[in-house]
């Protein structure tokens, strides 16, 4: 899924200014950062406000106008006055499905990644913490978890979650964000795992012990603030490709269900139809939300690598 | 005309945000042939920037360099990448710290210095050979022929930078440049350095100019001295007025603290078995048969141990010096006597009662916490022995929360009690170990030893990363916490002046064993082991008087036990 390895993963041990304000004050200093930001908070405001831009041009998500979006032989129209981005082949509105697939694509992204981030945390922490057979029993786990091939496995797992009536035992939803979740924790585990290994031979680590802390407290206090700020810009090179993988499996039809709207289910119709020759919005109204928010995260992650590599601007 | 002057030399750095700092003050000074400059400061003092300045190798962006740097005449500010790529190698050769870093570890050495040749003058390829094979006779690597293609990783720290001076050598440059060149060696291969570059300077007519933070290492080598603080020459002159008599205080106490020797006690006369009383005399820690052997059981038959059968004890209120170099094992034996690893073979005690095990290998030994407060530790490095994400306070109150049930308030009065023994203002507590000086932060490490009220303190290479007068402060500190609370201090150190002025009695280890021990007077006076001659005789400083004889000299200011 991700094969973005963590090469850069650095310590940010000297960091210049510890405190948040100031750290906060460098970060959005940087350009890269700016530019993320303002493209996310975009995508995030549209999401939030999809349901008033329905009310305004009186589109619903799954509403269907083949009267009005739809010409005699059926193929649908392009932008318009009342349908700015054109409409699919059911007649709905591609603007409004859009901002609906934002919501998707964050409310799967966000969680997943999240999730994957505490379990692959949880685990490199221990790992590399403790050493000897639980490093062993732990990063054998996560190669086997990295060796499963990602989209079949979520085929076999999305067909284990139909019932013999064709329902879902599990809502696809929820069940997206699990397949995603398990396959993207692996690289947080990875990272933790390095990051941690390297700290706890420091001699705060050591020095901690000397005062009889014990190893619980030692990952919390001393390991755990250390490597924080490196896996947090971790999530944020890792969301966007799981928002891919979302779009993946939707595009693959197993993932978000028709009629609600997710960019990946979005371009597959697109495709699957091959309207977006005459009606173009169709797929790039959605291809354009996915890079943008793909960019966007990924312009922060590089910026507040950035800033917070003590390296900065040596490399 | 000097091989090389500067004149009225600034340095500016230009801060995208807030105000710019002016590192270098307007800085002049001078070097002829056959002369060596000494430049002396503390961290800081802005004596590295100037000279990277000077020779045009100051590329931090925002940097802005102002005055003039002549060599030969030239003005070395403002030249051309161009010309100053001709001058540097040819004209003009540098050694740095430190060896490990300055070399390519996947080329030879012999390679490594042909280049230093060939980026300069075309030659056939067995002249270069040639001629790499007489420099690196010349430094010093006994059976160059054999040497010649073997890689940095199999040279020690001292033949590399004797590799690094046949670099700097090779093109037989009129002016070479030696920033803090010994400070990362050990101090017999830093004497065996020194010798080499003053034999050097005798067969050639180099002018030298050698940076250094220690008065002492630069007094056998320097003919002019220029001391630098916070940008600005302090004082300069000829080495023996400086030496002599300094003008500026600040020279004085420079100097000051790099004199070596055995301090005076009151008990010198006494011998160490009648040297009782409540204070000092019962054995305390005691140290027995301790050998220890890295790595897996079946890889050991090939290496040495590192420790092999240790025995000392440590007494109540005595502070016992662990010398030996790199690789002696003394850093070893200090993380077994602070409960950090176990031993192989043999046991410590603290008052008879065993803390240690051989038996069962543990990555990491956890000693009850009873004894764990008994025994702390104080780490090399002051800027990672503390968490740079805790303010003071937290990294403090850590040992209350985790031993003792004490109120917010109770554990405000100890955490000002405790910063106040260290001699640190109460509002230290809000920073960050980043915002701290070195010796701050040290400092804190020592309060936060201090915290569980220890009987024993292993403070490993304790002031080794500090300046020289932050050094003499620290040591102050640690003989003030001998005498009011009667801690026992090993004091583990590669520095032997460091240990004859603080230790009462010394330990030299070579190789892993104790090859000498004894009351620091009498080894220091009269060592029987030859390699703890070697190590006496290897103190820098002994031409201007720097070490004192292992004679007490009464001095006041010095610890009374």
């Amino acid at each position: 899924m991700s094969d973005v390895a963590p090469a850069r993963a650095t310590l940010f041990l000297e960091a210049p200014e510890p405190e948040v304000a100031g750290l906060a004050r460098s970060v959005l200093r940087d350009r890269s950062v700016r530019i993320g930001v303002t493209v996310v908070g975009v995508v995030v405001l549209l999401a939030v406000a999809a349901p008033l831009v329905a009310a305004l041009v009186g589109h619903g998500p799954t509403e269907q106008f083949q009267s009005e979006a739809l010409d005699s032989s059926g193929v649908p129209i392009g932008p318009s006055s009342s349908f700015w981005l054109g409409a699919d082949g059911n007649g709905r509105d591609v603007l409004v499905r859009v901002l609906y697939g934002a919501r998707v694509s964050l409310l799967v992204g966000i969680p997943a990644t999240t999730i994957a981030m505490v379990i692959g945390t949880l685990v490199g922490l221990l790992a590399g913490f403790f050493g000897g057979w639980v490093d062993q029993v732990l990063s054998q786990v996560t190669d086997v978890v990295l060796s499963f091939p990602f989209v079949v496995t979520a085929l076999s797992l999305v067909a284990l979650n139909r019932t013999e009536d064709g329902s879902s035992r599990v809502s696809p939803v929820l069940l997206v964000i699990g397949i995603v979740a398990a396959f993207s924790w692996t690289y947080f585990a990875r990272l933790t795992r390095g990051l941690t290994a390297e700290l706890r031979s420091r001699p705060f680590v050591e020095a901690s012990e000397t005062i009889g802390s014990g190893s619980w407290r030692i990952i919390r206090r001393d390991v755990l603030p250390n490597i924080a700020p490196a896996v947090i810009v971790y999530w944020a090179v890792q969301l966007p490709t799981n928002i891919v993988a979302e779009a993946t499996l939707s595009f693959l039809g197993i993932g978000v269900q028709a009629p609600t709207p997710s960019w990946g289910n979005m371009i597959a119709d697109a495709q699957r139809t091959s309207l977006y020759q005459v009606q173009p919005w169709f797929l790039i109204g959605p291809a354009v939300g996915l890079v943008a928010t793909v960019v966007g995260f990924n312009a922060i992650s590089n910026g507040v690598r950035n800033v917070l590599d003590p390296h900065h601007g040596t490399r | 005309m000097s091989v090389f002057a500067v004149e009225d030399l600034r340095v500016t750095f230009r801060q995208r945000h807030g105000a710019d700092v002016e590192a270098v003050k307007g800085v002049s000074f001078a070097v002829e042939a056959g002369r060596t400059l000494a430049i002396v400061g503390e961290s800081g003092s802005g004596k590295s920037v100037s000279l990277l300045a000077a020779t045009g190798l100051l590329n931090t962006a925002g940097a802005v360099v102002q005055g003039r740097a002549l060599h030969h005449g030239t003005d070395l500010v403002g030249a051309s990448a161009e010309e100053l790529r001709r001058l540097r190698g040819s004209q003009i050769g540098f050694v740095f710290q430190d060896p490990q870093a300055n070399l390519h570890p996947l080329k030879t050495v012999g390679a490594q210095v042909a280049e230093a040749i060939t980026s300069h003058r075309r030659e056939p390829r067995r002249q270069v050979r040639a001629r790499v094979l007489e420099l690196l006779d010349e430094v010093g690597i006994r059976e160059p022929r054999r040497r010649i293609d073997d890689y940095p990783v199999q040279f020690s720290g001292g033949m590399r930078q004797r590799v690094m001076i046949a670099m700097a050598l090779a093109l037989n440059p009129g002016l070479l440049i030696a920033d803090e060149p010994t400070t990362a060696l050990d101090v017999t291969v830093q004497a065996s350095i020194l010798d080499l570059l003053r034999g050097l300077q005798r067969d050639h007519g180099t002018a030298i100019i050698f940076v250094s933070h220690d008065l002492a290492v630069v007094s056998d080598i320097a003919d002019d001295i220029v001391v630098m603080r916070g940008g600005v020459v302090v004082e300069s002159g000829d080495a023996d007025e400086v030496y002599g008599a300094p003008a500026q205080p600040y020279t004085r106490e420079l100097l000051d603290a790099a004199v070596r020797g055995p301090a005076a006690g009151p008990d010198v006369e006494a011998g160490p078995d009648t040297a009782g009383g409540a204070t000092l005399g019962d054995p305390l820690l005691q140290v027995s048969g301790v050998g220890h052997h890295y790595g897996h059981r079946r890889a050991r038959a090939d290496t040495p141990p590192a420790v092999s059968d240790v025995s000392f004890d440590l007494r109540r209120g005595e502070i016992l010096g662990l010398v030996g170099e790199s690789g002696s094992g003394k850093s070893t034996l200090g993380r077994i006597v602070a409960g950090l690893l176990d031993p192989s073979a043999g046991s410590v005690s603290i008052d008879g009662s065993t803390y240690t095990s051989t038996g069962r290998r543990r990555a990491r030994p956890r000693l009850d916490p009873r004894t764990r407060g008994r025994i702390q530790v104080v780490f090399q490095d002051p800027y990672s022995s503390l968490n740079p994400r805790r303010r003071v306070r937290d990294i403090l109150a850590e040992p209350f929360d985790l031993h003792r049930d004490l109120a917010a308030q109770e554990l405000e009065v100890e955490l000002e009690a405790l910063v106040n023994t260290v001699e640190l203002a109460p509002s230290i507590l809000n920073r960050f170990p980043a915002h701290l000086s070195g010796g701050q932060r040290q400092r804190v490490a020592v309060a936060r030893a201090l915290a569980l009220s220890p009987d024993v303190v292993v403070a490993d290479e304790a002031v080794s990363a500090l300046d020289i007068t932050t050094q003499s402060q620290i040591l102050a500190l640690i003989r003030r916490l001998r005498e009011e609370r009667g801690i026992s201090f090993l004091f583990i150190s590669h520095d032997l002046g460091v240990v004859s002025e603080l230790c009462d009695r010394v330990l030299v280890l070579n190789g892993g064993r104790v090859v000498e021990q004894g009351r620091t007077e009498q080894v220091f006076s009269a060592a029987r082991d030859p390699y703890t001659r070697l190590l006496i005789d290897s103190i820098p400083g002994k031409r201007r008087g720097l070490v004192r004889a292992g004679a007490p000299t009464g001095e006041e200011g010095r610890v009374h036990v």
